[in-house]
């Protein structure tokens, strides 16, 4: 398939770029913004929080707003009332071109697995409520039926816990979550390098959201690279349909016309 | 009179303030200001109206870095 055809669809809103990327935990905004450039990415997520009145500066003058699409993130939520809530005020900022939400509940302090009950509550509401949502889920098939049964025109199961950067913990859960779901799949977090990005997208998932393994490098801009080159070329190897692995040899020159 | 803002106490006129006031007042741009009065969500449409009262509670929120 050609790369221009190779369009990602999340509900009513198509994409060319299947890498999203986080604004958090960058050395500075500089750096989140010449990071955000080079992956190329056209969903950055943010988080909703108090204004900080003493802040020199601000991460939105970093932000091209007619360049990339805010994907609010209800990050430190715990209960479905406290995430509806969030992003009901996140409606209310004009910085946010789209409905998409990107609709996390945490189940768990230490893991910072997701609340399965609360994460299914909260996006029942905000489905009928009218926003795009994307949530954050474990790894569990099962839930991902539910989450597209109710409406949700994509799931975002993790690889592995948030900034572990462990990679892909259960690549058949993945994949079987690819095989029960007929609406995208995003892994969201647990990437930890190009490797682990790459490896995601061979197993026909149709995009990846990094933010730690990019964030947290030595050299997030290098890392933004390897990751935007790591996700291409996970992608066009899934859809160049891989070999098949074998126990033994196969030649790979032909033998006929040997001589001695 | 005073409020709390952001989880801190703040001195308002006394004779009150609409949050359209309140945020000229702290140079805010109102586009990235999202504005909660006692945990309820007020429409940006009502700044101009909304009329602060005494010991009212206020979160005016923005983008902030996530992943």
């Amino acid at each position: 398939m050609k790369k221009k055809d190779d369009i990602l669809k999340i509900g009513k809103y198509e994409f060319n770029s299947r890498l999203l990327i986080g604004t958090g935990k960058y050395p500075d905004f500089q750096t989140m913004k010449v990071a955000a450039d080079i992956s190329g990415a056209e969903i950055i997520t943010v988080a909703v929080r108090r204004i900080d009145f003493n802040a020199k500066e601000n991460l939105l003058s970093y932000i091209d707003l007619d360049k990339y699409i805010l994907l609010p993130n209800t990050a430190g939520c715990y209960t479905a009332e406290d995430a509806v809530n969030t992003l009901m005020l996140a409606r209310e900022l004009d910085v946010f071109r789209t409905d998409l939400v990107k609709l996390e509940v945490i189940g768990d302090q230490k893991t910072l697995y997701p609340d399965n009950e609360e994460l299914l509550k909260a996006a029942k509401i905000l489905v009928k409520e009218g926003f795009t949502v994307m949530p954050y889920m474990m790894d569990d098939p099962v839930l991902a039926k539910k989450l597209e049964d109710i409406g949700c025109p994509v799931v975002m199961p993790l690889a592995s816990p948030i900034g572990s950067g462990l990679g892909i913990r259960n690549p058949y859960n993945i994949k079987i979550i690819k095989e029960t779901v007929s609406v995208p799949v995003i892994v969201d977090a647990g990437v930890g390098t190009a490797s682990d990005a790459c490896k995601t997208m061979e197993l026909g998932v149709d995009g990846i959201l990094i933010n730690t393994a990019i964030a947290g490098a030595a050299d997030p801009v290098n890392m933004a690279d390897a990751m935007k080159k790591a996700v291409e070329a996970g992608r066009q190897a899934y859809l160049s349909g891989r070999i098949p692995m074998k126990l033994y040899a196969q030649a790979s020159t032909q033998m006929e016309g040997i001589v001695f | 009179m005073k409020i709390e803002l952001n989880g801190n106490e703040y001195s308002v006129e006394q004779n009150g303030i609409t949050i359209q006031k309140l945020i000229d007042e702290l140079k805010l741009d109102i586009k990235s200001t999202a504005v909660a009065v006692n945990k309820t969500i007020i429409s940006k449409s009502s700044y101009a109206e909304f009329m602060l009262k005494e010991n009212d509670k206020i979160d005016m929120v923005t983008i902030a870095p996530g992943g």
